[in-house]
């Protein structure tokens, strides 16, 4: 395979990475504002799939670095930690999302919930630039 | 007319990219396989690197734990003081998702 299928896959990955990204924080920060059960509820499929993607893509990078170089990327001390990090905000994010749709919580409590999501993918997106320039 | 002037001109530019596309080389000149360090010195490690194709920068180690990250490519790491005892220092080309790309490059040190 050559170098350019490999960016080519690198570069797929990114695409479905970043509007992941847009779809959690963007969608908690929108359920914030619009405060209409039924619109809420189509918001939370959309950031429970948002953080689905941000799992999935996150996970592909890591495959693809593999397929290419039967090798992960060689991340240590900072960068570990804002992975860790990563994982357990899309861990906690798919889990709220997830939550919110099967339990559906008063409206106060659903605020609640809404501003930790929004927490969470702030915080995954901070992670991220960290990952990003450090190794 | 045009037409195959613009293609010539397209492939003149990819075969000249192809060209320029040099192969991935890392050198140590400093220090040399083999060398003794003062332990209580923050020894450097002066190196050139040719990244080459899916290159996009370096991961440094000593002793097998990364050290530094380098994005230049000629120039110089200062190293933490070294324990008295063996050392193994290597500089690893890696690409944008952090992976090393297979080549890389190591020198045995002794800290006294």
């Amino acid at each position: 395979m050559s170098l350019d299928s490999q960016n080519l896959a690198y570069a797929i990955t990114q695409i479905a990475h970043n509007f992941g990204a847009v779809t959690v924080v963007g969608g908690a920060a929108v359920a914030l504002v619009w405060r209409e059960a039924a619109v809420q509820r189509k918001l939370a499929w959309m950031v429970l799939a948002g953080w689905l993607i941000q799992a999935v893509s996150g996970a592909t990078f890591g495959a693809i670095s593999y397929y290419f170089y039967a090798k992960f990327p060689d991340i240590h001390s900072i960068a570990l930690v804002a992975l860790k990090v990563k994982i357990v905000c899309a861990a906690l994010g798919f889990f709220l999302a997830a939550w919110q749709l099967k339990a559906q919580p008063s409206e106060v409590l659903r605020r609640y919930v809404w501003m930790a999501l929004c927490g969470l993918g702030v915080l995954a997106l901070s992670s991220a630039a960290i990952l990003r320039w450090f190794s | 007319m045009r037409s195959l002037s613009i293609l010539l001109l397209v492939l003149a530019s990819i075969a000249s990219g192809v060209a320029m596309a040099a192969e991935s080389k890392i050198e140590i000149s400093s220090p040399a396989d083999g060398a003794k360090l003062d332990s209580m010195a923050q020894n450097k490690l002066v190196y050139n690197v040719t990244l080459g194709p899916g290159g996009d920068h370096l991961h440094v180690y000593v002793d097998g734990n990364e050290a530094g990250l380098l994005r230049e490519m000629k120039g110089s790491f200062t190293m933490e003081t070294l324990a008295p005892g063996n050392h193994e220092l290597c500089l690893k080309i890696v690409n944008k998702n952090h992976t090393p790309i297979g080549v890389e490059k190591c020198v045995k040190v002794k800290a006294e």
